[in-house]
This record gives structure tokens, C-alpha cells and sequence, in this order.
């Protein structure tokens, strides 16, 4: 009689114990797919953010690229502050020298050549 | 009574779960792919990969022509509801007249485009208006950030992106590339989720031989000569004689590439390659180099041309001035006709016809840009008696300005006729060189010594007495030749007493050439000469040129170098 109390008292026990551990399971896996989608609806608003971003970059670099044009730089100049070529008679070449000796400089590039 | 029940109740329960068996088999089975397909569009949403065509860049990376993302503004007309308000307000924030809106709608259907590709302010004005119905989807544009700046290399594209001119259309596989779709999760208000995967496709990047700073010298000084000149069109090019790179290409009158649609015919034609011109003085290169490769004359060969005209066929042709005793130099120097048609004579018409082509003459120049012709000159036995005193001096050849720069870059480089190309390289998004233009292997067409010999005269035409004293560069010698043809009046086809084509092609330094360049303008106002039109444009692209590219001054003292200690 004993025995079978005992019996009993443990399937009394492990029955709502798996029902409770069923039911959790299935709300963490809810959760974990409520917490899976989340993720996916902030992936998907960043990648749009990226995108955004991405279209005005591209829009900034065009606008950058026509400002830097050579038309652009040669209107600055006619405004007195821009951009102007080099008057080759003032232009004074300099080579290239590793080391600590005297900078070999010339009015002509081909007598700055390695030796 | 209670059994009675129970055996209806169960037949009812019995029947109920065979009704459910049937219309679930009916649902998985028989039904499986057609709700399959219903649950997939509701739960997925199928995008296409944004397509972007590769830019193009010039020699030091400056970008050409570049992708913008725009909003295209798109209506539903199944739900569209306007009301003469909304058609005036949607007008006015796309800048356009309010009928030229309303044609756009059609009554039916459920997709119609009102204005592709607008500018983002605009997008966003029809954005506040927020009339049900319209949509807005994002489409690449082709955007040309120099404007006009080498429209006639970069060329364009139409609306849909489709390759229409210039090295876009050329390179347009390299350029464009395939998207394919994506597919993308969504919830039921319509949300989509993370796509995880990159959704645009790049073309391959195409970078120039083409430079912005030397194409803008070029393609100012053009401007100036046209206003000076009041010509009908200008072309000049510029050329690296050793390996044929076109570092400048330019015509005028152009157009500005993001308004390509409103370009008539003349600013869209690139002279350049596609039209032909009898060359005039400019063409002496043949008999000259002819003669010295034949050996037929030398420099100081002396030519008598004091009767200041020759007969050829039964016509006479003259000089512009009278002269006495020339040498073969001084033919040159001075563009002497009867002394070139001497030459000519000497040479034989077998001789001059084998020349012209051996320098390309009536072939074409296989540059890497669409549309080019190749001119011509027919074969000898194709002459008639007085070709043999026209061709020699330029008539009865018609030739593209390539054609004649690419024969004196045979003279600048040695002797070696080389492939005019505009393409560099073309590179993968991901960095690797696809296509390289390398080392452009010339053909050897005439030996060197005649080369040097021809680049001494031609240096001759720039100094006192030559005709081409205009191109002279202070601090560099510079080698070259005028031109001055007359055109053919397409009513009467005879040459035009009052068209003509003035040229001038030279290069420079001339012992130790950077670069070639060719002027030409077509029916300039008041003066007709090349050596007084189209020698000062030589001059003044030249020395900007030289001073850009960092060459150094021939004439500066070279023996006592200035020594700086840091």
C-alpha cells in the first residue's frame, strides 16, 4: 500500500511537471522566434538606413566631383584665388635624395636623373 | 433511445472527421502547389537587384561619369483620385504643365509612369503632397559631373540606361551588368525583412587614357578660336606618338552630356573620327617622307618653282607666292605646292598611293570609339590625269583629323604608325585589371633616319619663313605643318571660294615629343590660312599643356645647375 502511495505521489509530481516544462518550452521558443523576427524588423531598418545613406553619399560625391572639376578651379582662379598652371620659366626641379647631402636641383628635369 | 443517439452522434463525428480527412487531403494534396504559390506571395516579396553601370574615370581617376539613385514618381490609376487641385499642385512640384501630367495617366491599368528620375528636391515636394495613388521607385541615373567637358568620348545613355554614344557605347558590355532578384521575407502589414545579401550589382570601372585637365585646355582654346574665328566647327586632338593614347579629344560646337536629348545633330557629331576633309597642306607629309624614305630627294635637293605654277593634267596649279629656287626643305617649310607637286612627280603616283596608306591614309585608325570612317584615297589606276598634281597637295583625299595626326605621330616617334585608343584599362568592382591597353606595338613604316630627317623640316615650318610661325612655343622647339584646303560646296561640287578648312598638326618638344596635337577649323571668317587660324590654338594648348604636364624649358641655362642645402 505504501509502495503504491509513493508511486502515485511521484506521478502527481512528474505529470504537472511536464506539462509546465511543455509549456515553456513552447513560450521560449516563442519568445525566441518573437525575438528572432525583431531582430530581423532592425536588420531590415538598418540595411534601409544604409541604403539611405549610401544614396546620399553618392549624391555628395557628385556634387564633390563637379566642385573639383578643372572648370570649377579655373573660375576660382579668375576670382583671384584659385587654381593656375606653373610659369615654366619659374619652375625649378628638385631630385629625389635618400639620405642627409645637398638637394640637387636644376632648371632641367634630365639632368636630375638617378645615377 | 440513448443507443439510438449514440450511434448518431458517432455517425455525425464519423462523418465530420472524413469531411475534415477529405479537405485537408484536398488542401495538401491536390491544392498543395497552387496555395503553396498563394502563401509565397504573401510571405515573400521578390525585388530586383539594382543594376549600376560601371564608371568611367579619366587617367588620374577623376571621374567622368558616375550612377545617382532618383525617385521615379509612378501612379495607380485604379486608385488614383485627383482633382483639378492635386493635378496643379503635382504640376507644379515636378515642374511641368499641368496637361502634360494629365496625358501621362491612362484610365485603366494599375501602373503608369508620370516623371522618371526626378530631382530630389522635386521627389520630395510630391512626397507633402501625399496624394493616394502615386508611388515612387528608385531608379540609377546616369550623371556626367563635367557636363560638356569630352562629351564627344564619354558619350551617353538614354532614360533606361540603355548605351546610346561615345565609350558608353563602345565598352557598353564591360560597362552594364545583370542584376537577377532577391527575395525577401514579409510579415502580414507588409514589412519585409533583412534581405542579408547585397542588393546591387555593379558593372566594371573603365579608366581613360583621356585627361580632364588637358581635355579642358584643349576644349577652351577651342571655344576661343571659334569665337575669334566665327567658325562653323572646330576639332582638335591631342596624342601620345609613342603609344597612341588620346590624352585629349575635342569638337565644337558639343553638348552637355546630362542634357544629351536636346543636342542637335552638329553637336553630337564627333569630327574628329566621323567626318572627312581634303587635308590640304597637311597631306605633304606623304610625298615628303616618300621622297626621303625613296631617296628621292634630300633636304637640300633643289627645286626650281620661280614659274610659280605647274601643269598637271591640263590644269594649272599655283603657288600663293612666287618663289625662286627652293630646296626640298624649303617646299616644306614654305608649303610650297608646285615644289610638292615636283616632288609628287618624282615619286610616281605608285609611290605616293603606297605611302599614304603605309601612314593610313584611307584606312581606318581602329580607335576604341563608334562611328569612325576611313576616309579615302583612291587607287592609281582609279587617278585621273590631274591627280597627280592634286593629291600631293592634299586634294582629291578626304581624311578625318585622326588619320593626319596619327601619320605626323610617325614622324615624332621614330617611324612607327601606332593604334590611337581612348581606353586605358577596364577594372572589376572588385579591384582586378580586366582588359589593359599595355604597350601599344607599333608598326614600323618608315626607317628612323627618314623620321629624323622629316621631323628637322617640320621644325623648319615653325621658324622664320615657314609658314607656321604662329605655333612657336617659348622655351621649346616644336615640329609641325600647316594646312589650308578648301571645301567642297555640296551644290555646285566644286571647291568653294569661300569655305575652307584651316589646320595646323604638329607635336612638341620635337626631338623628344610628349605629345601630338592636331588643330582643326572649319570655315573660319576673315583669315583662311592654318598658319594664322589654327597654328595660334596649337601654340596656346601646347604651352599650357607643357607647363601642366611639368616638361622642361628647352632654352634655360643648363650648365651651372642652382645646389640648395637643406
Amino acid at each position: 500500500m505504501i509502495r503504491k502511495s509513493r508511486c502515485n505521489i511521484l506521478v502527481f509530481l512528474v505529470k504537472p511537471f511536464l506539462v509546465m516544462v511543455i509549456i515553456a518550452g513552447i513560450f521560449g521558443l516563442v519568445y525566441l522566434r518573437s525575438g528572432f523576427l525583431q531582430l530581423e524588423y532592425s536588420l531590415s531598418d538598418l540595411e534601409k538606413k544604409k541604403i539611405q545613406c549610401l544614396r546620399e553619399r553618392k549624391m555628395l560625391l557628385a556634387e564633390r566631383t563637379s566642385l573639383l572639376s578643372f572648370a570649377k578651379l579655373e573660375g576660382s582662379r579668375q576670382a583671384g584665388d584659385g587654381f593656375i598652371l606653373p610659369d615654366r620659366i619659374q619652375v625649378i626641379h628638385m631630385s629625389k635624395q635618400k639620405g642627409v647631402q645637398p638637394y640637387r636641383t636644376s632648371l632641367e628635369r634630365k639632368y636630375l636623373a638617378e645615377p | 433511445m440513448s443507443r439510438k443517439r449514440a450511434i448518431i452522434l458517432h455517425t455525425a463525428l464519423i462523418f465530420s472527421f472524413v469531411m475534415v480527412f477529405l479537405r485537408l487531403t484536398d488542401l495538401m494534396i491536390f491544392s498543395h502547389e497552387r496555395l503553396s504559390e498563394r502563401a509565397k506571395q504573401q510571405h515573400i516579396k521578390i525585388e530586383d537587384i539594382q543594376v549600376r553601370r560601371g564608371v568611367i574615370l579619366d587617367r588620374r581617376g577623376r571621374e567622368l561619369a558616375l550612377n545617382l539613385e532618383l525617385d521615379s514618381l509612378y501612379c495607380d490609376p485604379a486608385s488614383l483620385s485627383l482633382d483639378n487641385e492635386d493635378v496643379r499642385k503635382l504640376a507644379s512640384a515636378v515642374e511641368k504643365e499641368p496637361k502634360a501630367i494629365l496625358s501621362k495617366i491612362p484610365n485603366d491599368g494599375r501602373f503608369a509612369w508620370i516623371e522618371r528620375k526626378l530631382e530630389p528636391s522635386a521627389a520630395e515636394r510630391v512626397k507633402g503632397l501625399d496624394i493616394k495613388g502615386l508611388g515612387f521607385l528608385t531608379e540609377a541615373k546616369r550623371y556626367y559631373p563635367r557636363g560638356e567637358l569630352a562629351s564627344h568620348v564619354v558619350g551617353f545613355v538614354g532614360i533606361d540606361n540603355q548605351a546610346l554614344e561615345g565609350i558608353e557605347l563602345q565598352y557598353d558590355t564591360y560597362l552594364k551588368t545583370t542584376g537577377g532578384k532577391v527575395f525577401l521575407g514579409r510579415d502580414a502589414s507588409g514589412r519585409t525583412f533583412s534581405s542579408g545579401v547585397d542588393i546591387e550589382a555593379k558593372g566594371n570601372n573603365i579608366v581613360l587614357t583621356v585627361d580632364e585637365v588637358l581635355q579642358r585646355i584643349v576644349e577652351k582654346e577651342l571655344d576661343r578660336a571659334m569665337q575669334e574665328w566665327r567658325a562653323a566647327a572646330a576639332t582638335a586632338i591631342m596624342m601620345d606618338p609613342f603609344t597612341g593614347e588620346i590624352l585629349a579629344l575635342a569638337n565644337k560646337p558639343a553638348y552637355d552630356l546630362n542634357k544629351a536629348g536636346r543636342a542637335g545633330d552638329s553637336e553630337r557629331r564627333n569630327r574628329a573620327i566621323t567626318d572627312c576633309y581634303e587635308p590640304g597642306s597637311t597631306f605633304k607629309i606623304v610625298i615628303g617622307a616618300g621622297a626621303l624614305e625613296e631617296k628621292i630627294t634630300r633636304p637640300n635637293t633643289l627645286f626650281d618653282v620661280s614659274k610659280g605654277g605647274i601643269n598637271a593634267g591640263g590644269k594649272t596649279i599655283r603657288d600663293v607666292h612666287k618663289y625662286g629656287v627652293l630646296t626640298f626643305q624649303e617646299v616644306i617649310q614654305k608649303s610650297s605646292n608646285v615644289g610638292s607637286i615636283m616632288v609628287g612627280m618624282r615619286l610616281g603616283k605608285e609611290r605616293i598611293y603606297k605611302y599614304a596608306k603605309l601612314l593610313g591614309i584611307g584606312d581606318k585608325t581602329g580607335i576604341d570609339l563608334p562611328g569612325e570612317v576611313s576616309g579615302w584615297i583612291f587607287p592609281t589606276e582609279r587617278w585621273s590625269g590631274t591627280s597627280i598634281g592634286a593629291i600631293p597637295i592634299g586634294q582629291e583625299v578626304a581624311v578625318t583629323p585622326l588619320q593626319i595626326l596619327r601619320a605626323y605621330s610617325v614622324i615624332a616617334n621614330g617611324g612607327f604608325l601606332v593604334r590611337p585608343h581612348v581606353v586605358s584599362r577596364i577594372v572589376a568592382p572588385d579591384g582586378r585589371v580586366l582588359v589593359s591597353s599595355g604597350e601599344n606595338e607599333g608598326r614600323r613604316v618608315i626607317s628612323a633616319k627618314t623620321a629624323g630627317a622629316f621631323r628637322d623640316i617640320l621644325k623648319t615650318v615653325v621658324e622664320d619663313g615657314g609658314t607656321g610661325q604662329n605655333a612657336s612655343i617659348n622655351g621649346n622647339e616644336v615640329a609641325g605643318k600647316t594646312g589650308t584646303a578648301q571645301m567642297i560646296n555640296p551644290v555646285t561640287k566644286r571647291y568653294s571660294r569661300e569655305k575652307y578648312v584651316s589646320s595646323f598638326v604638329g607635336f612638341v618638344p620635337a626631338d623628344n615629343p610628349r605629345f601630338s596635337i592636331i588643330v582643326v577649323v572649319y570655315e573660319p571668317k576673315g583669315q583662311i590660312y592654318g598658319g594664322v587660324v589654327a597654328a595660334p590654338v596649337f601654340r596656346n594648348i601646347a604651352d599650357q599643356a607643357l607647363s601642366y604636364m611639368d616638361v622642361p624649358r628647352e632654352d634655360t641655362p643648363q650648365r651651372n645647375p642652382l645646389l640648395v642645402r637643406r
